[in-house]
């Protein structure tokens, strides 16, 4: 789970957290829900879909291979200030076929990650229905769905450009905390 | 007088911070080291109820845990807020429970997977009523009782908390910004253990707070 306050928008920046080492990238599609629901099944799905987003989980790596190794909680990881980049609200209808539609990232101008929503392990019809069973999901809650292959390090410094097929995409510095 | 955010925190809160392993007692009973540094986990505002409500087994839970904490209300948004103020943006004070299911928590461990299922499940924090500051003084040397079905399962006090409240608040804002309405679950002493279907909680803040909740 990542907090609100991890998001950001496009003319903020990505801060690297205290103490962090090794800052990665990670580009996923969004699901944002329209109705509150619990214990949905899969077919039933699409209903509580309210349109999606584009979003960066960045992810502390150090800290996730310490939080691995010590079986410790991932929240610190990947729930910190500022590591949920994401776009504006896109429109169910703008993106009918989100099950086959490229999610793309680029470092410094430098291709990093590109890749397809169909190679999803999960689609998200499941992933909705799962994470449902437990977790009661309300209006504006999102989903972040995955990374596909890629995922690296990212300094202060550098540029990310990131995108879902052409429907969306966005831009972030990264920075120092200072 | 508490803002309207505060008074309906469970409403208008944004999230839920816990801190796992505080009490050396508590850390030891599980077979965990004391930690160097505050273990912090998030639970959803989603998992919040309120006396009357029932906690509920989340699915594939054979072992659910009752935990019970002294909870931190946020009263005033901040973010890299140092010790010696952390005071200001304390809102309130509230009684928790940070109900967990233990052997999913168990195979998260082993897997070196998050919390999340194990600590976040709908119903896992039942959550009391705004106590002000006022009538929690110290609320760093309270006691915290926790009975189920009429035995005292749990009964320690603050002052036994590894990191103490102004720390866990300027730890926790170097890297999560607190938001008014926020809750900090301060950890639990040691006495934690299983419940069952049907088993009644009591549980407390000495004789500032307490509520009792059914498990379905």
């Amino acid at each position: 789970m990542k907090p609100t306050s991890a998001y950001i928008s496009e003319g903020q920046d990505i801060k690297i957290p205290l103490g962090c080492k090794l800052l990665y990238h990670e580009v996923e599609l969004g699901v944002v829900i329209s109705k509150r629901c619990s214990n949905i099944s899969p077919s039933d799905a699409s209903d509580y879909i309210g349109g999606f987003l584009l979003a960066l989980d960045m992810t502390a790596k150090d800290f996730h291979i310490e939080a691995k190794e010590k079986s410790r909680p991932w929240f610190l990881c990947k729930g910190f200030d500022t590591s949920c980049p994401a776009s504006g609200f896109i429109d169910k209808e703008k993106l009918s076929n989100y099950s086959d539609t490229r999610l793309w990232l680029k470092v410094d101008g430098v291709t990093k990650q590109n890749c397809s929503t169909s190679d999803m392990i999960f689609s998200v019809p499941e992933i909705i229905s799962y994470v449902s069973k437990y977790f009661t999901l309300e209006v504006g809650d999102v989903i972040l769905t995955g990374t596909p292959a890629g995922s690296g390090p990212v300094h202060a410094g550098q540029t990310i450009e990131c995108g879902l097929a052409d429907i969306a995409a966005m831009k972030f510095a990264v920075v120092e905390l200072n | 007088m508490a803002s309207t955010t505060v008074s309906r925190f469970r409403e208008l809160g944004k999230k839920i911070v816990a801190v796992g392993r505080n009490y050396k007692e508590h850390a030891a009973e599980l077979g965990n080291a004391v930690p160097t540094k505050p273990i912090l986990f998030l639970k959803p505002t989603t998992s919040y109820v309120t006396q009357g409500q029932n906690i509920k087994i989340p699915p594939n839970c054979k072992s659910l845990h009752h935990e019970v904490e002294l909870g931190i209300v946020i009263g005033k948004t901040g973010s890299h807020i140092t010790e010696d103020r952390a005071a200001d943006h304390i809102g309130g004070y509230v009684l928790a429970l940070d109900m967990t299911a233990r052997d999913l928590q168990d195979e998260a461990k082993k897997k070196g997977h998050p919390w999340t299922l194990a600590k976040g499940f709908d119903t896992s924090c039942p959550i009391g009523d705004l106590i002000s500051k006022d009538k929690l003084p110290n609320p760093e040397n309270v006691q915290l009782w926790l009975k189920v079905n009429g035995q005292t399962k749990q009964d320690g006090n603050t002052k036994d908390m590894i990191f103490d409240i102004p720390f866990l608040i300027s730890y926790i804002s170097k890297y999560f910004t607190l938001e008014e309405g926020d809750v900090i679950l301060t950890g639990t002493p040691s006495g934690v253990g299983p419940v069952d279907k049907g088993d009644v909680i009591d549980a407390g803040i000495g004789d500032v707070s307490s509520f009792r909740f059914q498990v379905e």
